[in-house]
């Protein structure tokens, strides 16, 4: 069987792949966020508050994304 | 080994005042978008149209909090040892229970008769970006020292 064939055979809705795609780029970006939250906060962990707040509103901004992305199942049919 | 950090009430950390002003003004935000998207819904798509925005708005609003409160509630154990593991069990696994009731909650609606999916996208959309609004503006009037607030021992006397 070619890949023509196996890629023909694929049926269901080709918007779960998109909803699965908008899963991967927030935990990408989530994961660099807290990463360089917990390199940063053993640097100097005086700033451990500050770093909290900037590892929130990037968070934030990212979970934004994956929230729109995720809720476009609701118009996509 | 002594710890030389001060005691446990002092550690908390400083980004404290700054999520639960977030918070704060993020419910008033709130408030004043469930109006908006509400009558907007309403006016569109009657009642279908004001259920659909009125969960669209709480939804938004609801999960784009968490991630501040998930954090407020962390920084209770700051004065604890395993604070840094139990700082990121509960932010992260916060994030993640959230987004898995966020599509629990998204393909349980998809098909309620009750209420205009458009809409309640639209007012999700809406949601999160006045939620973001909301957050970028805190931050950049909050007042976060940019040195440790850690008070230092007293100065040595001479007597």
């Amino acid at each position: 069987m070619d890949a023509t064939t196996v890629l023909a055979e694929i049926n269901g809705n080709i918007a779960t792949v998109g909803y699965g795609l908008a899963a991967i780029g927030p935990a990408i970006g989530v994961g660099i966020v807290v990463g360089k939250t917990i390199e940063g906060v053993a640097r100097q962990p005086e700033l451990a508050g500050r770093l909290q707040v900037l590892m929130w509103i990037g968070i934030a901004f990212t979970e934004a994304l994956a929230f729109i992305g995720i809720a476009t199942y609701f118009i996509f049919v | 080994m002594t710890d030389a950090r001060p005691e446990s009430a002092d550690r908390t950390p400083t980004s404290n005042p700054v999520l639960r002003r977030a918070l704060t003004l993020g419910g008033i935000v709130a408030a004043v978008l469930f109006v908006v998207t509400a009558v907007l819904g309403f006016v569109f798509a009657g009642g279908e149209g004001l259920a659909g925005a009125l969960v669209g708005t709480a939804m938004a609003v609801v999960f784009m909090g968490i991630t501040a409160a998930s954090i407020l509630i962390a920084n209770r154990f700051a004065s604890s040892d395993l604070f840094v593991g139990a700082f990121f069990g509960i932010v992260l696994g916060g994030w993640l229970l959230k987004f898995i009731v966020f599509i629990v909650l998204v393909v349980l609606l998809r098909d309620a008769a009750w209420l205009d999916t458009t809409v309640l996208f639209l007012s999700l959309v809406a949601g999160v970006i006045a939620s973001l609004v909301v957050d970028v503006i805190v931050i950049t009037t909050s007042r976060m020292p940019h040195v440790s607030d850690v008070e230092l021992p007293p100065a040595p006397t001479d007597d």
